[in-house]
């Protein structure tokens, strides 16, 4: 047996528990299934906006997708913690990183899960995403590391609130106040003066400006960020933000469990 | 197999748990930790099993330091927490599965060791339901096999038999009497059923306060108190009716009170001779005499002592 067979058995646990819960996988899906599918064509009627639109906002969704189904997914460290199941964990002969990181491999694979439905329901919508494998390698890098720092954000609060009301309370801040400054909807430089600056050193913004640039060749919210002339300057930039924040949430979320599951 | 050397635990507010405890436990030995609710003895297993940080102190299972190599001694043993420590919502097998796999147990012997275990235990036709539908002795005899599918060379078990019915404590108990036959399974358990102390360990550590106060085999405490004692109700109040016995020359260093029950271990003198006394004394409503149990030691070590007040 590898020494990452143990992370391995506990990614399988979180997946068996998490399949017998399937309102887990589905509802974070069911507001951004609504913004892509209602609200952004209804945006489009209203604002006389073209087709270009609804796919800005399609991969705006994405933006609000990825934090809440991480969100969602930090609960079930409470719940772990209520019923008991994380002191048998802990009595494992496993590093305790591993407890976390075999929570966010399936976090990870959900979310993946969910930003491919998205995808696919757009396309059947008709909207057309203009990429290529480079185009899907920008995507995928910004959704994969925008994920882990959201998840390592996810798993910190879970260990530091004692109940799940309290978690759920602090979820909108997290999860959306962001996805409204970050340039889902609007370009960041819609934005009054000092929000524009704030929102230059959200995470968000640049994971949502890279995924923009990789699925659909537009690199203005790149521009509006950095204001380079090089593409791919900018858009390597933004994934070193996006690496930083996945890599430094990461690190917080292990230690501040080590430092909280241990009495 | 277990050396405990001033293991010390200071909660955050300064409360401390446990005052620099020491104790062994030899290979194949059925150790207990015995005391009421908050003498120590949960977090004394919980630094044991490294989900509890020490303050200080040291403490080896299996000859490794829990606080310099933690994984090792994690991977020697098993424990069985007080409370219920299930996946509810997976099935028997797949818990037991789980634990194997992070124990490292070949696939092949895991489920030759799970077909053994949920057959010695009484759960292998539970194994395929959801746990969440099994009764509380049923997840705790799941609870049982589930620590012992690593083959442990320590088993932890904190109060394994709290809040079952008698029926199901009773056939707990002879399961794990059972364990350790034809192995040199290693057992420390909590409990505060008496009954279970005596019927099981070959030592017990009585805990009060976070210190331990008295550690021997459980016939060797009894006989501490001697062949017999008396219980007295007392009508007024106890210490002065323990004067009263002391001035009339019955020993009472060692008595000890629940309630207006005042209990007095005899040393050299008779029980014949000490009713005699205390009848003609009247400070008593009834009285009677009996040999001690474990229960008065556990009762003079942790309650209200009365000599030094007396």
């Amino acid at each position: 047996m590898t020494a990452l067979a143990p992370l391995a058995t506990l990614s399988r646990r979180r997946f068996q528990l998490t399949t017998r819960t399937p309102r887990e996988l589905l509802v974070p899906l069911v507001t951004p299934m609504l913004f892509a599918l209602v609200i952004a064509p209804a945006l489009k009627e209203a604002l006389h906006t073209g087709t270009a639109y609804e796919a800005f906002v399609a991969v705006g969704t994405v933006g609000l997708l990825v934090p809440l189904n991480t969100m969602f997914s930090g609960l079930s460290v409470i719940v772990d913690r209520e019923n008991g199941a994380q002191r048998e964990l802990l009595a494992a002969p496993v590093p305790r990183s591993f407890l976390v990181l075999g929570n966010l491999s399936v976090a990870l694979a959900v979310t993946a899960f969910q930003v491919v439905a998205l995808i696919l329901f757009a396309l059947a919508r008709g909207i057309d995403f203009h990429t290529g494998a480079a185009g899907l390698g920008w995507f995928v890098g910004a959704g994969v590391l925008f994920a882990i720092g959201m998840y390592g954000m996810a798993e910190t609060l879970a260990n530091r609130v004692p109940k799940q009301e309290e978690y759920i309370a602090r979820v909108p801040a997290i999860a959306i106040v962001p996805w409204f400054l970050a340039g889902a909807l609007f370009p960041i430089t819609a934005l009054p003066g000092f929000l524009t600056w704030v929102a230059r050193f959200l995470p968000l913004t640049h994971g949502l400006a890279l995924m923009r640039y990789g699925l659909l060749g537009d690199a203005s919210g790149l521009e509006h960020i950095w204001s380079m002339g090089s593409n791919t300057a900018m858009a390597a930039l933004s994934l070193g933000v996006v690496a930083v924040f996945a890599a430094a949430l990461t690190a917080v979320s292990i230690r501040v469990f080590a430092r909280t599951a241990l009495r | 197999m277990i050396e405990v050397r001033q293991l010390r635990k200071v909660y955050p507010g300064d409360v401390e748990a446990v005052k620099g405890i020491d104790f062994e436990v030899a290979p194949g030995e059925i150790f207990g930790l015995l005391g009421p609710n908050g003498a120590g003895k949960s977090t004394t297993i919980g630094m044991l099993t490294t989900t509890i940080r020490p303050s200080g102190g040291t403490a080896r299972v299996g000859g490794f330091d829990v606080a310099e190599n933690p994984l090792a001694a994690r991977r020697v043993s098993s424990v069985v927490f007080q409370e219920p420590v299930v996946d509810r919502s997976l099935s028997g097998r797949t818990n037991l599965e789980l634990h194997a796999r992070l124990w490292r147990v070949e696939p092949g012997v895991a489920r030759q060791r799970i077909a053994e275990l949920s057959d010695a235990l009484g759960v292998a036709d539970l194994l395929d339901r959801a746990v969440g539908d099994y009764s509380g002795g049923e997840r705790r005899r799941l609870e049982i096999a589930r620590a012992l599918v690593s083959e442990p060379r320590v088993l932890f078990l904190d109060e394994p038999t709290v809040g079952l019915d008698p029926r199901i404590r009773h056939e707990l108990l002879e399961v794990i009497g059972r364990l350790r036959a034809g192995t040199d399974l290693t057992i420390l358990l909590t409990t505060h059923y008496l009954d279970e102390a005596e019927r099981l360990c070959d030592r017990i550590a009585v805990m009060h306060e976070g210190r331990i106060v008295a550690l021997d085999h459980p016939q060797r405490l009894r006989h501490e108190l001697g062949r017999e004692l008396v219980e007295l109700h007392v009508r007024d109040d106890l210490p002065a009716a323990l004067a009263v016995l002391r001035a009339h020359g019955i020993p009472a260093e060692d008595a000890f009170s629940v309630g207006s029950t005042l209990t007095v271990p005899l040393r050299d003198l008779s029980a014949g001779e000490a009713i005699a006394t205390i009848n003609d004394l009247g400070v008593a409503t009834a009285i009677s005499a009996r040999e001690p149990t474990l229960d008065d030691v556990y009762l003079r070590l942790t309650g209200d002592r009365l000599a030094p007040a007396a």
